[in-house]
């Protein structure tokens, strides 16, 4: 063990000097379960969003943007792998088992992909309005992040989500700029995904959240869904889009778009496993799991062999010293 | 399955520094998995693999001897006191007189 604090007090007195927490640390039980916890989530958010990514490439329209979003599906289950690595590395729960257990329907993650992408707009929208939202809540984890190991992750993820924005605006702008029937494709899209966007950042923070506490998070939801909101209602009208809320208004006295009441139920229903593609989603995944199996034997049945032919390797070469 | 560490070094400066850690069941397995995982835009120019289990580690406790150590420092103070006492005796000294 590197460190140990005598009680919560001191550990926070560590944190808000700046301190960064290192997995060999003794670090506090609350901390360790916490930290996991939304690492786990983030792990988990990012491989069932390239797996959805994945479903799509037969169907991307076009050699180049197939090749991007290749390469993009191969980031997220990066993504997935990295934060995964982190995750098994704090001693909670093994890789495979956090894996399991997701694709068992036991497991949370984010709401946008409890939804179904209809047609390529869909997948458009995900791109640019989706991943700005993960960009988002991924940069103000970055910004501050206490935990080691997740900062130094999270600056790859960061910057790889960037390139996902921008082929995302790319994509947007093709279909702004062209036929009508595209421009409505998305307008239909937008509609569909504009509020599960916008849930994405969470309902108000809770003023004792433990993840603000501790600098997991630098910033309170709130605060980044507004921002999120302030760039984006101009940025999609601009496009020439309507922003699915009819409430919404530009309130001249704060200088701040405003919209209306935010329905949290739907966000509360794909956190139970529980949104309208849930189910399908679960089982596709799993499905993958299951159907890629040989890999995963091939290389156990490597790592196998290695040990073995090392045992037998040292063997014979105890075995020539003493002759 | 054997834990490697990852260590990347850009064409031309910076030292080698830690990237992550992946599993492989061996070296060949572990170089290909790593540059797939970790160096997808040229993120780096040289790489290392480490075997986790191969790292010789120095606890705090190992190395707290070293760290209460003043007289293998010196900030400069004393020079600087002296130099600035000197300024301002020289300063003094071409002042005009009231
Ligand atoms: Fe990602
Ligand atoms: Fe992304």
């Amino acid at each position: 063990m590197l460190r140990s604090w005598k009680d919560l007090d001191h550990f926070q007195e560590f944190i808000d000097s700046g301190g960064i927490v290192e997995p060999g640390d003794d670090m506090p039980d609350e901390y360790r379960s916490e930290v996991f916890r939304f690492i786990e989530f983030h792990a988990n958010s990012e491989l069932m969003g390239g797996l959805t990514e994945r479903d799509w490439i037969p169907k991307t329209p076009g050699l180049r943007l197939k090749q991007i979003f290749l390469a993009k599906t191969q980031d997220e289950i990066g993504h997935a792998h990295l934060l995964y690595m982190v995750a098994a590395d704090m001693g909670v729960k093994s890789r495979n088992q956090m894996i399991e257990e997701l694709f068992a329907g036991k497991s949370r993650f984010h709401n946008v992909f409890h939804y179904q992408a209809v047609t390529w707009a869909d997948q458009v929208a995900i791109a640019f309005l989706v991943d700005a939202a993960a960009f988002a809540s991924q940069r103000a984890v970055f910004a501050q992040c206490t935990y080691g190991p997740y900062k130094r992750v999270l600056k790859r993820i960061v910057a790889e989500e960037g390139f996902h924005l921008r082929h995302g605006e790319d994509m947007l702008m093709s279909l702004a700029e062209g036929s009508p029937i595209q421009h409505q494709m998305f307008q239909e899209a937008l509609e569909r995904w504009w509020w599960p966007a916008v849930q994405l950042f969470g309902p108000d923070s809770d003023p004792a959240d433990p993840l603000l506490k501790w600098k997991i998070k630098s910033e309170r939801n709130e605060v980044l869904r507004m921002a999120y909101i302030q760039k984006f209602v101009p940025l999609l009208q601009g496009y020439g889009f309507k922003i699915p809320d009819d409430e919404l208004r530009y309130d001249e006295a704060s200088k701040k778009w405003l919209t209306s009441e935010i329905d949290w139920e739907p966000l509360k229903a794909t956190m139970r496993n529980g949104g309208p593609d849930s189910r399908r989603r679960i089982a596709n995944a799993s499905a993958n799991w299951s159907e890629t199996r040989w890999v995963r034997d091939a290389l156990d049945a490597a790592a196998d062999n290695q040990s073995k032919n090392a045992a037998a390797d040292g063997l014979a070469r105890s075995a020539g010293t003493a002759a | 399955m054997r834990t490697y560490e990852v260590f990347l070094k850009r064409a031309g400066k910076e030292e080698f520094r830690h990237a992550g850690a992946l599993d492989a069941p061996d070296d060949d397995m572990a170089r290909l998995l790593a540059r797939e995982s970790y160096v997808r835009r040229g993120e780096g120019s040289l790489m290392w693999l480490v075997a986790r289990a191969n790292i010789v580690e120095g606890d705090s406790d190992f190395l707290e001897p070293n760290f209460d150590k003043p007289h293998r420092h010196n900030d400069g103070s004393n020079i600087a006191a002296r130099r600035k006492r000197q300024r301002s005796a020289a300063s003094a000294d071409t002042e005009p007189s009231a």
